[in-house]
Parts: C-alpha cells; structure tokens; sequence
C-alpha cells in the first residue's frame, strides 16, 4: 500500500468514526433543546390557561389562539396541584396516522375553589422535520468538508513526496560496479536532503569498498600468472632431467596437474574481473548457429567418447552482438557444461529461435539449489577436475549483454534458456 | 639459429633459455626494452620473442621498430594479457604468433620452429627424422618415401612431437597444443593415449619404428634411440 493511500485512508477511518460519535451526540443535544424549548412553551401556554380561567371561571377556545389541541375542563370539585410533560402517540386526524406529541398535562384549583384540568397537545412533527433538516444539512456540509480535506492532503503529499520516489528511481537504477557515483535529485525539503546525504554517503563508502575488492582480486589474478608461469616453466625443465626414476616423475606429474589446475582457475578470475571491468569491447556481429557448429566440432571427440548424440533444430538464425571472444567463450562453456555433466550415452538438444536459445542436456538430477549453479566454485561432485567457474563466467557474459539464463529441470533433461530482455 | 628473448621476469627467462639452448639456438636473453632495443640495431636475429609489458616500454613499440627496419625476424609475442585487442594489434603490426602466460615451453618450442620453417628461403621447408618426412605446407607426411595417412591430431601430435624430440611432453602440453584450454584434462588424456597408439600403429605399419615411448604419469617422448 502506497503511503498516500494509506494516510488517506486513515483520514477518511477517523474522520468516520469521529464524524459518527460526533454526530450522535449533536442529534441528541439538538433534540434535547428542541425539547426543552417545547417544554417551556407549553409551561408558558399552561400559565396563560390558568390566568385566563383564575379571570374568568371560562374556558376560551385555545386552540384558536394556539393551533393546536388543548384541552379544557373546569371540574367543581377543588383539585390538587399537580402535573407532568410526556411524549405520547396519538392520531392526527390532519396526517391521517399516529404521531408524536408533547403531552403537558395539569390539575389544579383556581381562586375561585374551582378545579380544573388542562391537556396540552403539541406536535412533534414539526420539529422532529426540522432537527432531520438540520441535521442532514450539517452531514452534508461536514462530508464535502472532508472531502476536501482528504483531497487537498492528498495532493499535498502527492507533491511533497515527489522527491523521495525520484531518489527512489535513481537508487533502482544506480548499479555500484558502473563509473559514476550515486547521484541523486535535488529537493529543498530537510528530511529528503538529509536522506540524500546519508544515500550517497553511504553509497559513496559502499562503492569504495566494492571497488578496493573488485581491484583486489584482480590484483592478486593477475600477479598470481608470473610465478605460475615460473613454476610450470621450471616443472617443465626439472622433467627433461636424465635419471628420474618412476616415483620422482609421478611426484612431479602431481605438482604439474595441481599447478595447471590453479592456472586455469587463476584464468577464470582474471576473466571474471575483467568482465566486470568491462574490458572486452568492440562487439560484433556472431552468428549463433555458425558458433554452435563449430563448437560442437571442437568437442567431437569427447562426444564421441561419451556416446552423446546431438541434435539441433535452428529455427532462426540468432545474430548476437557482442565481444567475438566473450561470445566464443560462452558458448564453449555452455557446451562443455552439457557435455561435462551428462550421462554415457545421452544427449543434447539445441535449439535457436530468433530471440532465445536453449541448450537441452540428459544429465543426473540436480543436488544443490539451481540458484546457486552460477555461483562461483560450485561443482558437482562427480566432475572433480572442473574448477567451477565455467556457468559463473557465463551469467557475468549474459549480465554484460542485457540477456537472462534460466535453468529448467524436466525428467531427466537439464535446460538452459538464454533469451534477450 | 639465433633467437633474442626479452622478457622481464628472470626465472621465466632463464627457463625459456635453458629449453631453447638444448635445440642449439644461440639465445641471448635481454630483460628490458632499452637493452632490446639496443640488441635488435646491432645484431641480426632469426627469431625474437617478446613480451608486451616489460617496465620500460611496450614490446609493440619494438615489433614496430623492427618492421619500420624491414627485418625479416620471425616474432612471438609472450603476454600475460589475454587480451583480444593486445593479440590484434600485434599480429596486425607484423608479430607472427602469440602465446599466453603461462604456457608450456614445448609449446614455445613448436611456434619458433614452424616460424624458422617458414622463413627459410633455399631450402625445403621439411621436416626429416630418421625415415619419417614431413611437409609442413601440404601437410604431408611419408615413412621411407611410403605416404601415410593420417587425421588432422594426428599431423598436430607428430609435427608438435618433431618439434620437441628427445624431450618428454607431457600430458598436459599435448592436450593444450591440440585443443587449447578448454578440454577437461581427463578426458583429453584418454583422447591422447587414443591418438598416439594410432600414429604409432600408422607409422610402424609402413616399416617405421616405434618412435614414442610412454613416460609412466608424466607424458611421451618421441626418441629415434
């Protein structure tokens, strides 16, 4: 939920609930008023009929005077004070249906040692139509009220927050391994521009940090290549020796592989990083299918070997864009991986549509997270002399030329899917 | 035969020298640019091998110089760049071949052969052992005059054994001279083993001799004794 979604709404709860309790309140009071108000005519009305009949002994006709029923009646007999004020239903002849009236009724003696009764009718109607009115228009003016309110907070905030999702957008985009450090807009609000800072300070140190490692371990590569130039040079001498018996040359045979293996590994860093450093450029133009083919010629023998058989179903013919070392690279990995991990007498599928490719192999059922296959030194355990670079080689290419690779497991058959975004 | 090696790194280079030396090459060794530059206007070489970084000036600059001198010295770029452009750019000026860091020295070996090969005008370009003769440029080869026939590793594996014989290859240096980096070591060294009993069964067929003998672990060595 967006934050102006939500500050809205809560506004529009409170405001509710607030609006309702208030409301209620204001209905009640307004009603008690009007009630008391009524009471106190009626009380007026009653002193005026007492006046009258302490004068006169005779009753006039009220309701001429009133308009509305009163009722009269002189008794003979001296009556004790008293009286009351109650609501009451009663039919109205004029609606034609039962309604509510304020009912004052009162029993006293005159002067003149006559009792008498008074009934006073007042109909509620009335007022009980103005209070809805009231009422109803004050709802009306308290919702457009709010209605204002909430929009105007809205489109406050909607301006105030621009910023912030702008420093959003700059921060999705912003990558730590390109040239350039964060930058992000500029904004006269305090909150902002102390986010600001602390981002591009932050980010400041994390690029600085990334950057120091990244150099590091090409650092450390690439220094690593003359003593492991040496040391293979030297090897190569010390075999050439006359009278080395078995077990010295089977000593030196283990130092040589174990050297060659760190080598190759030591090659797959520094390839890494200098992917990373963006330091294969000149793209051209590679022919996919032409690239597959030849691959696969460079791999004869071990398929062979394997008893792999291999079709392929060019549907397009790809062109990809790209550095002619990297694309060799890649492809020569991918194939080695489907080549590497099958099984005796299995196979791989090819197949180029005119914006994805895939490369389809028989292979044992994977043990680790698929996720973690283009992690650097991940290997399976039944390919030993692998170093475990080759698929992290291949995501860094794929990542350098805006493609993505997606490994599909189906009975049996392991998938790599490269496809342009 | 004289070679010029400047390299930098000593060890490296007094590895180079004492490979080469058994080939009786004459090889002086200069560790810098300057005193390269100095060997290459005072002496003539058949074959120079030069690394690109060295800490006082870019190999290229001198492959430049020798081409602006219209030598007619065979050159081998050695870097440790794995570089396209660096491997570009040197070919293009006139470097005749170009090995990575590390590499095997038998490796190194083979290239400076086939460029001397090359480069020697008169003579046959042929490579002759005991019965055997091989044609680098038709890529022919015949036991006592009988032609034989063989694949295209096959030709890779007895001209790169020719180049290096008497000397013990190992595993490793055949499987990189015949399929680069890229092949699982394991494998290759059964495609190897399969490769060799196949020139070997091919050559004797034709009344040759058992010329590659199998180093126990280690490698093969092609030997006439």
């Amino acid at each position: 939920m967006k934050l102006l979604t939500r500050t809205s709404l809560s506004y529009i709860y409170i405001s509710g609930v607030v609006f309702v309790i208030s409301g209620l309140i204001f209905f009640n009071l307004l009603h008690d008023i009007f009630k008391r108000q009524i009471d106190e005519t009626l009380i007026e009305e009653k002193l005026l009929i007492e006046q009258t009949i302490n004068y006169s002994d005779s009753v006039p006709d009220f309701r001429l005077i009133f308009g509305h029923m009163i009722d009269v009646t002189i008794l003979n007999a001296p009556q004790t004070k008293t009286g009351y004020i109650s609501d009451t239903l009663m039919y109205d002849s004029d609606l034609g249906a039962f309604a509510s009236f304020r009912h004052l009724f009162a029993e006293n003696t005159s002067i003149r040692h006559k009792g008498y009764t008074i009934n006073i009718y007042k109909p509620l109607q009335d007022s009980e139509k103005l209070i809805t009115e009231i009422v109803i228009s004050l709802v009306l003016v308290f919702m457009s009220l709010l209605a204002l309110l909430v929009l105007v907070n809205y489109f406050i905030s909607r301006r105030v927050w621009i910023p912030f999702y702008r420093i959003l957008d700059n921060l999705n985009k912003y990558e730590i391994n390109q040239t350039a450090p964060l930058e992000l807009p500029g904004t006269d609000i305090y909150e902002f521009k102390r986010l600001n800072q602390t981002l591009e300070q932050m980010s400041k140190k994390i690029r600085i940090d990334f950057m120091n490692l990244k150099e590091f371990n090409e650092n450390a590569a690439h220094e690593l290549q003359t003593p492991l130039a040496i040391i293979k040079s030297k090897l190569e001498l010390l075999v050439q020796k006359e009278n080395l018996d078995e077990d010295q040359l089977k000593l030196i045979s283990s130092v040589f592989e174990a050297t060659t293996r760190m080598s190759k590994l030591n090659q797959g860093l520094l390839l890494i990083s200098k992917i990373e450093n963006n330091q294969f450029i000149h793209p051209e133009e590679i022919n996919l299918t032409q690239l597959l083919d030849t691959t696969f010629e460079h791999f004869e023998e071990m398929i062979a070997h394997r008893g792999i058989s291999i079709t392929k179903n060019y549907h397009h013919s790809l062109i990809l864009k790209m550095n002619h070392t990297l694309a060799e690279i890649l492809i020569t990995n991918l194939v080695s991986n489907a080549i590497r991990h099958n099984i005796f007498k299995g196979r791989i599928d090819v197949v180029v549509q005119s914006d994805s490719f895939t490369i389809t192999n028989t292979g044992q059922i994977l043990r680790t997270n698929p996720r973690a296959l283009f992690e650097r030194f991940r290997k399976s355990e039944n390919s030993t002399d692998s170093v475990g670079l080759g698929l992290a080689i291949v995501q860094k290419i794929i990542n350098l030329y805006q493609m993505k690779i997606d490994y599909i497991y189906d009975a049996g058959l392991h998938t790599l899917k490269i496809s342009y975004k | 035969m004289k070679v010029l090696l400047i390299e930098d790194e000593k060890e490296l280079s007094f590895s180079i020298t004492e490979y080469l030396q058994k080939e009786n090459y004459l090889c002086e060794a200069v560790f810098s640019f300057d005193s390269a530059v100095e060997k290459i206007n005072l002496y003539h070489y058949d074959c120079i091998i030069v690394d690109i970084n060295l800490p006082d000036g870019s190999g290229l600059n001198l492959i430049r110089e020798l081409k602006e001198n219209k030598s007619e010295t065979g050159i081998i770029i050695i870097s440790a760049k794995n570089s396209l452009d660096d491997k570009i750019t040197g070919l293009e000026i006139g470097a005749d071949d170009y090995l990575t860091k590390p590499f095997h020295l038998p490796e190194l070996n083979a290239r400076i052969k086939s460029i001397i090969r090359r480069r020697s005008f008169g003579g046959v370009n042929e490579i002759l052992f005991n019965d055997l003769r091989v044609l680098p440029e038709q890529m022919e080869v015949s036991v006592s005059r009988q032609k034989l026939i063989l694949t295209k590793k096959e030709y890779d594996l007895l001209v790169f054994f020719l180049s290096n014989k008497d000397r013990i290859l190992t595993r490793e240096a055949i499987a990189e001279h015949l399929w680069g980096d890229e092949m699982d070591m394991a494998d290759s060294f059964d495609f190897i083993y399969t490769h060799i009993k196949n020139l070997r069964k091919k050559i004797m067929e034709k009344g040759g001799e058992d010329y590659i003998k199998t180093i126990y672990g280690m490698g093969y060595k092609f030997s006439g004794q």
